[in-house]
């Protein structure tokens, strides 16, 4: 994924951003806020939540703006705080309640075509729907990792776990997606839709 | 003939596996094909889009940046004096000019202001047009200001060193008429911008009548 900026274009915009500049501050705003917004909205599996958490992302990415060096790349960064502040909110959450998981039955359908279909909306629309439902823990990971990009040590240190509990824990989040995608697909067919991007 | 568990071929979406998990692979088409299908949905987990935030989010975004002290005042308000003026205050004038708007019988939405004040539709079409749309905006703000202090000096208010107590009571009174604006017009992000503003000034009001009382609040 590309970075948006430009060196040319990098230094001096932020340097305007963290003066408080409000232009600077909105040009940063439009180029990342979907990247932001994405990545909070699928930690969160909460349109409301992943408003606030993306808000509380970008007031401290602007704060800490003047601390910003350059030795990653912007969008990198920003990235890392947003995952922070949206996994921070998160656990916050947890204390005041526990969010059960839909119960999923146990069973491996193999009856489901294997046709990858990247871009297709429908496709995209059950990953996400799936994801939203599947119990936070897993989530998070299954999120960081297949989503995300991050290494198993770069969750462990984001997660505060070691990187070879990150990558149980991912290989629990799959099956458990796999199985709650064979659902979601048995319950259109039930309805008549036929359901084969994956 | 007993299949490799859904949890075990997950983790062979990345890791070579050993060899009774291979010989197994090469023998059984059922979980073959299971394995395929967890390389293709944790493919297409990687190839998932961005997601645009919801609409307003910004106006809300710039109040609370605003509020905390994180974007700079605009050039018209430090040229005029007007640059120090308590936050708090600053909203009171935006909600006056809010409720004048109102009156006026303004749509919720798409509005814009004229250099005299009044409230005008307009549609920018061109970034000319839509920096002139804000330098009214602008204008029409720092004068609903003004009118706002005026206002207050008439009825021998002392904006800068306001009680705190009636400071909270006021700014209370502010975010329910403004949560009430919202539910009206909930994409409004004016309207968004001005309760968030309002929430983050009532939030910090309460805090200073906390610490100033005691803490019994």
């Amino acid at each position: 994924m590309t970075d948006g900026m430009t060196p040319t274009t990098d230094k001096h915009l932020l340097a305007r951003a963290s003066e408080g500049d409000p232009r600077a501050i909105r040009t940063l705003y439009d180029r990342f806020s979907p990247r932001v917004y994405a990545v909070v909205r699928r930690i969160a599996g909460d349109d409301d939540l992943a408003q606030d958490y993306a808000q509380e992302a970008w007031i401290r990415a602007i704060r800490a703006l003047p601390t910003f060096r350059g030795d990653a790349r912007f969008s990198t960064w920003l990235h890392r705080i947003a995952v922070n502040a949206a996994l921070q909110a998160v656990r916050k959450a947890e204390t005041r309640r526990k969010r059960e998981a839909p119960a999923v039955d146990d069973m491996m359908n193999t009856d489901v075509a294997v046709a990858p279909s990247h871009g297709d909306a429908f496709l995209q629309q059950r990953l996400s729907k799936a994801l939203d439902e599947l119990p936070d823990g897993m989530r998070r990971v299954l999120i960081l990792h297949d989503v995300e990009g991050y290494t198993h040590e770069e969750i462990g240190d984001v997660l505060g776990v070691t990187a070879g509990t990150s990558k149980s824990q991912l290989s629990k989040a799959r099956a458990k997606m796999r199985e709650m995608l064979c659902a979601l697909d048995g319950e259109l067919r039930e309805q008549g839709v036929e359901s084969w991007s994956i | 003939m007993e299949h490799l568990t859904t949890e075990t071929l997950a983790r062979l979406v990345d890791d070579v596996p050993d060899t009774k998990e291979g010989a197994h692979l090469v023998e059984c088409s059922t979980c073959a094909s299971e394995l395929e299908a967890l390389t293709n949905q944790t493919r297409a987990l990687g190839s998932l889009p961005e997601l645009l935030p919801p609409r307003g989010d910004w106006g809300v975004l710039e109040a609370r940046l605003r509020s905390e002290g994180l974007l700079e005042d605009s050039g018209t308000l430090a040229r005029l004096g007007l640059a120090r003026t308590p936050s708090w205050v600053r909203m009171a004038a935006s909600f006056l000019l809010f409720a004048v708007g109102a009156v006026s019988g303004a749509t919720w939405a798409d509005r814009a202001y004229d250099d005299s004040g009044s409230v005008a539709m307009a549609e920018a079409s061109s970034l000319d047009d839509a920096a002139a749309a804000v330098q009214a905006a602008e204008r029409t703000y720092v004068q609903a200001m003004s009118q706002y202090r005026e206002m207050a000096a008439r009825s021998g208010t002392d904006l800068d060193s306001s009680d705190p107590i009636s400071r909270y009571a006021a700014l209370e009174h502010l975010v329910l008429v403004s949560q009430a604006a919202v539910r009206q017009a909930p994409g409004d992000p004016f309207l968004n911008g001005f309760l968030a503003s309002a929430l983050a000034e009532r939030d910090a009001a309460a805090r200073l009548v906390s610490t100033n009382t005691g803490g019994w609040f």
